[in-house]
């Protein structure tokens, strides 16, 4: 199957042109399969810490979104315990105008800006709603414990 | 005419037998001759009621007389006794002494005193004959010295005799060679009777053969003839007769007194016994009598007087035929050939002959069942279905005429004419213009009436120390193989038309060749005109205007024409109208199409601005069906005739002239009611399946004496409906005069093709459908499948034909655009009549106005500026850069047309809602979307309104992957050839409507020419599309509409978009632009989608089932090659992969 030129693309202005504290690298056996680190946003709990995540395009890629999930483990109400990741734009507010780029974005986004509104991981978004210091003391050691 | 001569001697030997006979025999003859020479009427015989017969017509017999004269003379010499060779002798001597000695010798007169007679001078005997000799020369002087002219010998082996006893007959005898006469047959009454007592009173009448030609009621006396031919020793004894294979013609031409016969016995034992073979040797000579004019009836003049009864043959019309068939026996037994005319081609040709007799045996099977045929322009007519013939039967009728043609003489066009004629159509020029001007006749140098032959008088063999007749330069003689009549003058063909039949095939240049010939063939030019021709010429023409009386009118008409009438199928009138501009220089016609309901007044068109250029050739182009509805009025109207049947046009040109094949409809009525000085009638189907659709044309061309109906029918109809190979073959010398046919394939002098066409590359494209368009596809056929697999288990299928294929149709129409088939709830089925045009502006101002964000108007000036620009940016979505681009008229973001709109459609599958993928702004609609057309950057003067070199319309077109794969196509073609044309052709008209919708949205100039537009429509389209400019066009027409006449030779790319079950219906569609004219290599595009139905059409086309043509098209019953066609269609899938392999 070859690879879209759309997927070609992004590749291409990933590695020429990386967004701040973001990497992402695809497999050499499958290029629609990408290692991505995103560096903790500073002024976060997750600040210093470096978090790996999963990365696939599908067949339908753009029409559908990229499947992400992050493999190193993280304290966050949005993020459960498997790394799955509820943001919208991975779901139905995807855009086949959105790209790798912009979603690796947007996660990091996420963890500036977690929304216990929005829960994945119930009990850390309890934690968040009940004491956002505590949770985000458990985020920061967490970070430190695993993120490094 | 002569016949009683021969009959004589067999009789009056006979008489031997039948004493009565000879004896009346030979009074008879003796009567003859004097009845000849003072007149018929002097005769009265009572002795035999024959005589009686033959004297019925007096009248006749006067006219006859002369020859009969000779006749008579003739047959007594044949009697053994000298008495009967005396009375020839008379009759010829007077007129033939050179001839005498020959008689002489052969007859072996000897001592008699006839033979006296003859050989010194036939004066003593008969005075009378001599007058009669004398008429004679005014046909033809020099055959006075012929008779009795030799014209061959034949060994009967099967002779037998019917005596026993020695002393009959020696070895080398002279015998003599008698028919009894027929008492009932008054042709054999003059002659039998003529034996030894000759000059009884009773003889007088049996003289007259020309009596037999002559109508005689009393002919028919029940006696029934006798073909008995005796053979009668020097003594008068009859010892044997001739076998009856011979005597049948032998006995007929003696009866007729055509002939005279020496007879010597060439073998025979010493003693004769009954039914003993002997061998003689028959000579025989053609009296002068055999020259008397039979009738006029075959001359042709005057046909009309002939009392054809169709069908029915009158006796006259028998004794004709006898006598025709006797003499073509005799010449074809004593090996005498034609130099020339009507028999000397076939028999020259080894396969002619052989053409002829497959002919014949192709023609049987005839129903009388009626059949309605559409004739001019629609009209509607019922016609015998009898006598249909085969192409092949066809092809060998056109044979003859095509013989010579290679060897043409050409002629260049005049100067006027402003294209290059090819060689053949030269040719065809000169041919034509022979004909019109009756100079000469193009093919052969003489032009001898075409049912007549040319032959020689065979020099008799010298073997037997005859003497050698000096005088015997070659002399010809004339035989009408199809009347049996003879004659010693040249029979001049009678060419009372001018004018003839251009058959050249389909695509051959024909309205070109005419256009040469109207330009070269000029009224002025014409002999009989020569004097009416004055510079006032263009107003020769005119007829009074409907308000002037009749009778100004005629004189006006009196005026030597000038104006040339073209009459064509409603289709073909502009093409007319733009050939003939076309292939002359500008103002050289003036060319008036008088159709429709409000069509000029005529006389005042062919008066007008008559002042300044009467060197402008009037041209009147008009319809079958106006001139049929005009011929209505004539038989309506006693004051106010239409003025196309008073005009006296220069030249009349009937194109597709088949149109008035049957002489009963209106139509041809109408065109026979024309008069004109030239008369062409162009078709490439002379003869389309009966022989009587070539009457028509000869009715109009009014090629005497075929069109009159009775005489054709006499000729040709009845003949051929019989089996008679003369039909086929009095038809082909019929066409050879007038008719000149060209095939595509033959060849010139050098061997070289007549037309050169340029290559024709066939590609057939293979499509895969789309998911959806799979989808769609597989239901409707699946479904269909069920059906017909129900159907066929129960064996119902024939009685469902009509359902199967709708639903064949339904598939086919599938194939092309889901469109077709989807019903009108379906949500996604697009309105083709939205393809409204955005106007740039109005979007803008829609934008500014309206919503949101985004800074107004200066915006939007960006954005147009932009796109201006041609900076095409790359799409959100794909990341290519955009192909198709799709503005959301919301938010003004741009996306590639598939990009976009597949969104939508994952969208709409999912039950989201479908944004704007870069502002999430929506919800959309794919058909309110935008779409930026680029415009050709070569056409920058458009008129549209927007000065925008883009402009916009919205996304309300669902495509298909044919109609992508055409769009395709024609986008490379645009990048190859800015200016190409290309035609596409589609059975389907709902399709063809899908089909410009897309080219609008391509922006490709497009015209459309379908069976349901009016003429001047398509007129106009063809046109349009043929204008040369700098830009592409394309013509979209409809398969069946397009396949007549239609020349589009300006474009040279075809693309067929579905496929018909008769390969042959296709390539009618792309010969319509590779033919000739054509100068650039064709490509033809064929798009068949795999996987579909249209495979296993293209496998029924290849098994070449015409049936299959027919069965389809709407007959609602089922053959069986149909069914297993229906089985093709519907059979098991999996050879599909596998015939496709095969097929790439």
């Amino acid at each position: 199957m070859s690879l879209p030129k759309r997927i070609i693309k992004e590749t291409e202005r990933l590695v020429a042109d990386p967004a701040p504290g973001i990497s992402a690298v695809p497999h050499e056996d499958n290029l629609r399969y990408f290692d991505v680190t995103i560096d903790g946003p500073d002024g976060s709990p997750f600040e210093k810490g470096k978090f790996k995540l999963e990365l696939f395009l599908t067949e339908e890629y753009p029409m559908a979104p990229p499947k992400v999930r992050f493999l190193t483990k993280i304290y966050h109400p949005n993020i459960d315990k498997l790394g799955r990741i509820c943001l919208d734009i991975l779901k139905d507010k995807w855009s086949p105008a959105l790209q790798i780029r912009t979603v690796l974005l947007s996660v990091q986004a996420l963890l500036s800006a977690p929304n216990p509104d929005d829960p994945l991981a119930t009990d850390v978004a309890k934690h968040y709603k009940e004491n956002e210091k505590d949770a985000q003391r458990v985020s920061q050691e967490w970070t430190q414990k695993y993120a490094k | 005419m002569t016949p009683p001569d021969e009959p004589p001697p067999g009789p009056f030997f006979a008489d031997s037998d039948d004493d009565d006979y000879k004896k009346a025999g030979n009074e008879m003859v003796m009567d003859e001759l004097p009845p000849v020479g003072e007149s018929t009427s002097s005769l009265s015989l009572p002795q035999t009621p024959r005589t009686a017969s033959s004297m019925s017509s007096p009248a006749v017999g006067k006219l006859f007389l002369d020859d009969s004269d000779d006749e008579e003379l003739v047959i007594p010499i044949d009697n053994s006794q000298v008495t009967r060779l005396a009375v020839l002798d008379d009759g010829f001597g007077v007129e033939l002494l050179s001839e005498d000695p020959r008689l002489k010798s052969e007859a072996s007169i000897k001592s008699r005193s006839v033979s006296l007679l003859k050989e010194e001078s036939p004066p003593p005997p008969l005075p009378k004959k001599r007058r009669l000799s004398e008429d004679i020369p005014s046909r033809s002087s020099p055959s006075v010295n012929l008779f009795p002219a030799y014209l061959g010998e034949l060994i009967v082996p099967n002779a037998w005799s019917n005596v026993s006893g020695k002393g009959y007959v020696k070895i080398n005898d002279t015998i003599l060679v008698r028919k009894d006469e027929d008492e009932s047959e008054p042709p054999t009454k003059s002659k039998a009777p003529a034996v030894n007592t000759k000059k009884k009173s009773d003889n007088k009448k049996q003289l007259k053969l020309s009596s037999m030609l002559k109508v005689q009621p009393a002919k028919g006396s029940k006696k029934k003839k006798d073909n008995i031919v005796r053979l009668v020793n020097q003594a008068g004894f009859e010892f044997g007769r001739l076998p009856t294979e011979t005597s049948w013609w032998v006995s007929k031409l003696l009866e007729l007194g055509l002939i005279k016969i020496r007879g010597v016995m060439t073998d025979c034992p010493e003693r004769l016994t009954t039914g003993i073979g002997l061998i003689v040797t028959l000579r025989f000579y053609l009296l002068a009598a055999a020259f008397k004019p039979i009738k006029s009836s075959t001359s042709g003049e005057d046909p009309v007087h002939f009392a054809f009864n169709e069908g029915l043959e009158t006796e006259e019309e028998s004794s004709m035929r006898e006598r025709k068939n006797s003499i073509v026996k005799l010449f074809e037994i004593v090996g005498l050939k034609p130099q020339a005319g009507a028999g000397a081609n076939a028999k020259g040709k080894k396969s002619e002959a052989k053409i002829r007799d497959e002919a014949i045996k192709r023609m049987k099977q005839r129903s009388g069942k009626k059949v309605k045929e559409i004739v001019g322009d629609g009209e509607e007519i019922e016609v015998d279905e009898a006598e249909e013939l085969s192409k092949s039967e066809i092809d060998t009728i056109y044979n003859r005429a095509q013989k010579h043609d290679q060897t043409l003489s050409s002629m260049e066009p005049a100067d006027t004419f402003n294209m290059t004629l090819r060689g053949y159509q030269k040719q065809a020029l000169f041919w034509m213009h022979s004909l019109e001007t009756g100079s000469l006749d193009a093919r052969e140098a003489s032009s001898m009436h075409p049912l007549w032959s040319e032959y020689f008088f065979p020099q008799p063999s010298v073997a037997e120390g005859e003497m050698i007749d000096l005088t015997a330069d070659e002399m010809p003689f004339y035989f009408n193989p199809y009347s049996g009549e003879m004659s010693l003058t040249f029979p001049r063909a009678e060419r009372t038309c001018k004018g003839g039949i251009l058959a050249d095939e389909m695509g051959m240049g024909k309205t070109i060749m005419l256009s040469a010939l109207i330009q070269t063939s000029l009224a002025t030019q014409d002999p009989d005109d020569a004097d009416a021709d004055a510079p006032s010429k263009a107003k020769q023409l005119r007829l009074n205007s409907a308000f002037r009386p009749v009778n100004s009118r005629k004189t006006s008409s009196a005026k030597p024409p000038s104006a040339t009438l073209i009459v064509a199928p409603t289709s073909l009138l502009n093409q007319w109208a733009d050939e003939l501009e076309r292939s002359s220089k500008p103002g050289t016609f003036q060319i008036c199409l008088w159709h429709g309901s409000n069509r000029a007044d005529l006389d005042a068109l062919l008066d007008e601005d008559n002042d300044d250029d009467n060197k402008t050739l009037k041209i009147v182009i008009t319809s079958y069906g106006i001139l049929a509805s005009e011929h209505a009025k004539l038989d309506r109207a006693t004051t106010n005739r239409p003025p196309v049947f008073d005009i006296t046009w220069w030249r009349v040109i009937l194109d597709e002239a088949h149109s008035c094949k049957s002489r009963t409809s209106k139509t041809a009525k109408a065109v026979y009611a024309l008069s004109a000085k030239r008369k062409w009638a162009v078709t490439g189907t002379p003869i389309i399946n009966k022989l009587e659709d070539l009457f028509s044309l000869l009715k109009f061309l009014d090629f005497k004496p075929w069109s009159e109906f009775a005489f054709f029918r006499s000729f040709i109809t009845i003949p051929f409906l019989a089996s008679d190979p003369k039909a086929i073959e009095v038809v082909q010398i019929i066409l050879e005069s007038i008719l000149l046919r060209r095939e595509k394939t033959m060849r010139d002098t050098d061997g070289k093709r007549i037309i050169e066409l340029p290559p024709k590359e066939i590609l057939v494209e293979q499509l895969e459908f789309t998911p959806l368009e799979r989808k769609i596809y597989d239901s409707i056929y699946h479904s269909a499948k069920r059906n017909f697999e129900q159907l066929d288990a129960k064996g119902l299928v024939g009685k469902n034909y009509t359902h199967i294929l709708a639903m064949l149709m339904r598939l086919r129409r599938a194939v092309l655009h889901p469109n077709l088939v989807v019903t009108k709830d379906d949500e996604r089925a697009l309105s083709p009549a939205g393809d409204a045009r955005v106007d740039v502006n109005d979007l803008i101002q829609r934008f500014a106005e309206g919503q949101q964000s985004i800074q107004g108007s200066t915006f939007a000036d960006e954005f147009v500026a932009n796109l201006k620009g041609n900076e095409l940016g790359e799409c959100p979505i794909c990341f290519g850069e955009m192909e198709n681009p799709m503005i959301i008229p919301d938010c003004m973001h741009q996306f590639c047309k598939d990009c976009i709109v597949s969104h939508i459609g994952i969208c709409e599958e999912r039950s989201q809602q479908p944004n704007c993928p870069s502002c999430n702004i929506g919800p959309l609609e794919a058909n309110k979307l935008v779409e930026i057309v680029q415009k050709d950057v070569d056409a920058p003067a458009s008129s549209q309104a927007s000065d925008a070199t883009v402009s916009f319309r919205r996304n309300d077109f669902q495509s298909s992957t044919k109609l992508e794969a055409l769009i395709q196509n024609l986008r490379k073609l645009r990048a190859q050839d800015p200016y190409f044309r290309a035609v596409v052709f589609s059975q389907f008209t709902s399709f063809l409507d899908l089909i410009e919708i897309a080219l609008d949205r391509e922006r490709f100039e497009h015209h459309r020419f379908d069976g349901t537009m009016d003429i001047k429509k398509k007129g106009a389209a063809i046109n349009e599309f043929k204008t040369s400019s700098r830009k592409p066009k394309v013509l979209v027409i409809s398969l069946k509409a397009g396949g007549v006449g239609l020349n589009l030779t300006a474009a040279n790319h075809v693309f067929m978009m579905d496929c018909w079950w008769n390969a042959a219906v296709e390539h009618q569609a792309i010969d319509r632009v590779h033919r000739i004219g054509q100068d650039k290599t064709v490509y033809v595009t064929h798009f068949i989608i795999s996987k579909t139905i249209e495979k296993r059409i293209l496998k029924i086309q290849k098994r070449k089932t015409a049936i299959v043509n027919e069965a389809f098209r709407g007959s609602s019953k089922a053959d069986p090659q149909s069914l297993q066609n229906l089985k093709i269609m519907f059979g098991a899938d999996d050879d599909d992969d596998d015939s496709e392999d095969e097929e790439h």
